[in-house]
């Protein structure tokens, strides 16, 4: 018989090992300099199981397949006016927050996944690295090309780079992946790959995508659908990369836990702004944020930490809050966002009666009781013609950089402060959760850029927020902000529609 | 008529009869390839068909891309050969399984025994020799059940005219009371096997440790049996659970095996003894019983586990403690029918756990 062929196996092995150079005449610490500064001790690169065995032509194929279909629905939906298909102007405004929030991270993912593709000794974990970082770079130009037919139609859409890296609220999000990619190349792929795209992804993505289906937008659903057949791949290497540390080292245990800890945190802070998506901004609802952290975070989680429980971790720490915050989190984050929305880039408004009594039902034990008088007074007031906007700038949590107005979960009508002092100034946080966060590693967060502190400090341009908010953040004032109620967005639907 | 399909890439032949799937034919005739639904959704039997031409059967849209079907990708569990075959699967060729074909047999009782309260022997004699690993499990058909049931060989493939086995009776279970109360020595039974990837990786010079709880003494037993007859001499520990002494089976057998050979080491656990027993031995479940042993530290063994669920659960636990991970943890999980009924969320944490 003739020589055996190469399975699969073989054949990737042949193709990431032969990446594997002897450093005959070079210093191999050299080489990979951050490879040991976070005390992760990896004894045998050769024990990384490829989580995914693809080379590099297949991929090729797939990823042409994938953005052939995709393109060809974008044009169509762009040639067939798609934007008129959605439900009404105001579900515009949840993509408006996905492309200023999150695309960005899909291209800090890349950035992210170069760098560290760059920085494992092993090479399994290289290669899979820099196709991640690809796959991220097509999903956020895949993202920008869906949402360039909205910007022809709505507000809000133009300077979404821009906005991302200045505005208050998506510093939420910006300071998140800056934390992770300032971190060491394991860390990152804790944060990322294991915390977020495997434990969380789905409290994301779900949200967007079937809120985008139950709202006739074919445009981000089919993005969606096109990005989430590469997180199989993505999630794969979350899996292989915790498997491998705590394998690899008992001493890998606590580090790992501590990140977990971290990273589980900082996620769901991170996703109170997709739970005031799913519960206000969605026209027709997919299910409530408490009813999703309970499928995808308390059910499939419960049972990864089952897993985990074999090899020493234990449930993230705070685990216990979030339990209590599904009944809180999003009616408070969009009462925030209601009081400030004369500086977002997007609109607000007050739950319909409908969409109260919906919300009423979902939470039987905390919207009536705490949340439905702060709208009914809200509609009042604006009925009144006296619709209210904060004009004090709040004060941030050093962590999350959330505006403060999260309660005490055990008493909701109590605003929760945490501070701690460091090298003689005090910081400020939302929760335990973000004081125990810096409290770790104190001297990484008083670096934090918090866009209220830079504006105090004349970082930002102009005298008064007006002048920050037109220049310094360029929103289109009078267009961009304020209210659906009586905005161009809203006008021109109404003219699009026939309707008074 | 028949084809010939080639696997790529060990090279293996194997006949499909007309309107057979590629899957049953390989399983069937000893050559092993990935699988898990078994109905062409999940996907994880793809394989390419490198020559000749095959339907794809009812293969889900989602399981198989279309660019997969215009590449010559097709599901094993559903795709029929129209031709002779070459395909190419993604196989790990365990260098220590032998592949041996499955094949029916009609077997005789020779006999029966009480091995405890509610375990079985029963000694089966075939029509023809059976070639299987130690650990390797055949499924059985009994007279008015519908369906097969698995049981593990519980003798050395040392002597391939015989299966021996442990059978457990299941409260409630239509095959094990038939078997306890109406089998009787002299009936025939149709059996096919040998079935499953529960056997020795013997390549791997590690030390073994074996954790049996209740009839899962059987495949151990085999095995153990197979090691010392070919006069291995690496360290093997047996851990045996059992609830008390009329449960504890085969006591002498294990006993006198560790006294002829100094590297066989037999540690009975009992985690409900009674008055009467005055078990001097380790009191406690036989997961703890190897913590106790090693000191919870299990770096450098591999590690083979066989019975009940739960036991095989806590025994992961403390084995992976213990710093052993899945690529030397091997298992059988002795599965009825009542498992099968609550089926968790899972995690994907873990392939074969
Ligand atoms: C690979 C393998 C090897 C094995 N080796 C051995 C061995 O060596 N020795 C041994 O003793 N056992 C072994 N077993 C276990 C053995 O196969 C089962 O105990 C046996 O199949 C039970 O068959 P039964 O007909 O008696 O029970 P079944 O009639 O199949 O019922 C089993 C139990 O499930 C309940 N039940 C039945 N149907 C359902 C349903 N739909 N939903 C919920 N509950 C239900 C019954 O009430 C009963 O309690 C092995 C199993 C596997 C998978
Ligand atoms: S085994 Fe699931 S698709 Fe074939
Ligand atoms: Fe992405
Ligand atoms: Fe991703
Ligand atoms: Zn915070």
């Amino acid at each position: 018989m003739s020589a055996k062929k190469l399975n699969l196996k073989d054949k990737y092995r042949l193709l990431t090992r032969d990446l594997d150079w002897e450093y005959s005449y070079a210093d191999r610490k050299k080489a990979f300099p951050y490879e040991e500064f976070e005390g992760i001790k990896i004894t045998d690169w050769s024990k990384w199981e490829d989580p995914f065995r693809l080379t590099m032509d297949a991929y090729w194929k797939y990823q042409a397949e994938k953005e052939k279909k995709l393109y060809a629905i974008f044009d169509a939906f762009a040639q067939n006016n798609g934007h008129l298909n959605v439900t009404d102007a105001r579900y515009v405004n949840a993509i408006k927050i996905f492309l200023t929030g999150v695309s960005p991270l899909e291209y800090q993912a890349y950035q992210g996944y170069a760098h560290v593709g760059r920085q494992f000794g092993g090479a399994g974990a290289r290669v899979a690295c820099q196709m991640q970082s690809i796959d991220e770079l097509r999903h956020v130009q895949t993202q920008i090309h869906a949402m360039s037919h909205y910007n022809k139609y709505f507000d809000g859409f133009q300077d979404w780079t821009h906005m991302h890296d200045r505005v208050w609220y998506l510093s939420v999000p910006k300071s998140f992946f800056d934390d992770a990619r300032s971190a060491g190349p394991f860390e990152f792929l804790i944060a990322i790959s294991f915390s977020f795209e495997y434990v969380l992804t789905n409290l994301l993505f779900v949200p967007f995508m079937s809120g985008a289906a139950h709202n006739g937008d074919m445009a981000t659903c089919t993005f969606g659908f096109s990005a989430q057949s590469d997180e199989a791949r993505h999630m794969t290497l979350g899996l292989e990369i915790i498997k491998f540390l705590l394998e690899q080292h008992e001493d890998n245990v606590p580090i790992v836990q501590k990140w977990i800890d971290k990273w589980f945190w900082r996620g769901t802070r991170l996703l109170s702004i997709v739970a005031m998506m799913m519960d206000y901004m969605l026209p027709n609802k997919v299910m409530s944020w408490k009813e999703a952290w309970e499928v995808y975070f308390e059910e499939a989680g419960g049972a990864l930490f089952k897993d985990l429980a074999r090899y020493g971790i234990r449930m993230p720490k705070f685990v216990e809050t979030t339990e209590k915050e599904k009944e809180h989190i999003s009616h408070q984050a969009w009462w925030i966002f209601y009081n400030y929305g004369h500086a977002a880039g997007f609109h607000t408004w007050i739950p319909s009666d409908e969409e109260m009594d919906w919300l009423s039902e979902k939470y039987p034990d905390t919207f009536d009781k705490y949340y439905r008088p702060r709208w009914e007074l809200a509609k009042k007031m604006e009925a009144e013609g006296k619709r209210f906007y904060s004009q004090a700038l709040p004060q941030l949590c050093t962590t999350c950089q959330i505006p403060m107005g999260f309660t005490e979960m055990d008493d909701p009508t109590q605003i929760a402060y945490r501070s701690s002092d460091y090298e003689g100034e005090k910081y400020h946080f939302c929760s335990d959760g973000c004081k125990h966060i810096f409290d770790q590693e104190p001297e990484k967060y008083v670096q934090s850029w918090l866009p209220v502190h830079q504006i105090y400090q004349g970082n930002c341009g102009g005298a008064s927020v007006e002048e920050v908010l037109r220049d310094y953040y360029k929103l289109n004032l009078g267009a961009d902000n304020l209210d659906i109620k009586g905005s161009p967005d809203e006008q021109r639907w109404k003219e699009w529609k026939g309707v008074a | 008529m028949t084809y010939e399909v080639t696997v790529e890439p060990t090279g293996d032949v194997i006949e499909v009869e007309e309107g057979q799937t590629i899957l049953d034919a390989a399983l069937r005739q000893g050559v092993w390839l990935p699988f898990a639904c078994g109905h062409g959704t999940c996907g994880t039997c793809k394989v390419q068909v490198v020559e000749g031409d095959a339907d794809l059967g009812n293969a889900s849209p989602f399981a198989l891309m279309d660019v997969e079907r215009d590449e010559g990708k097709v599901l094993a569990c559903c795709a029929i050969p129209e031709s002779d075959l070459v395909i190419e699967a993604d196989i790990d060729v365990d260098p220590d399984f032998e592949g041996y074909s499955v094949e029916d047999f009609t077997a005789r009782v020779i006999s029966t025994v009480d091995l405890s309260p509610t375990i079985k022997g029963i000694t089966l004699k075939l029509d023809n020799p059976i070639t299987f690993q130690a650990g390797q499990y055949i499924n059985l058909e009994i007279p008015g059940v519908q369906g097969s049931r698995a049981f593990s060989i519980a003798n050395s493939p040392s002597d391939p005219s015989i299966v021996e086995l442990h059978v457990r009776l299941v409260p409630g279970g239509a095959a094990t009371t038939w078997l306890h109360e109406t089998l009787k020595e002299g009936d025939e039974l149709s059996l096919s096997g040998p079935y499953g990837q529960f056997f020795v990786r013997k390549s791997d010079v590690k030390d073994v440790i074996f954790i049996a709880g209740g009839s899962g003494l059987s495949s151990p037993q085999s095995m153990i049996l197979d090691l010392l007859e070919q006069g291995d001499t690496r360290q093997i520990y047996l851990f045996q659970g059992a609830r008390n002494v009329a449960e504890l089976y085969n006591r002498v057998l294990l006993t006198e095996l560790a006294e002829k050979h100094s590297n066989f080491h037999y540690i009975p656990a009992l985690n409900a003894p009674t008055a009467e027993d005055q078990w001097q031995g380790f009191t406690g479940y036989v997961h703890e019983a190897a913590i106790d042993h090693f000191d919870g530290k299990f770096t450098g063994h591999k590690a083979y586990l066989c019975g009940p669920p739960p036991m095989i659960d806590s025994a992961i636990s403390a084995l992976m403690q213990g710093r052993v991970f899945e690529a030397d943890i091997h298992m059988e999980k002795f599965l009825t029918a009542a498992d099968g009924a609550d089926s968790e969320t899972r995690s994907a944490l873990f392939k074969r756990i």
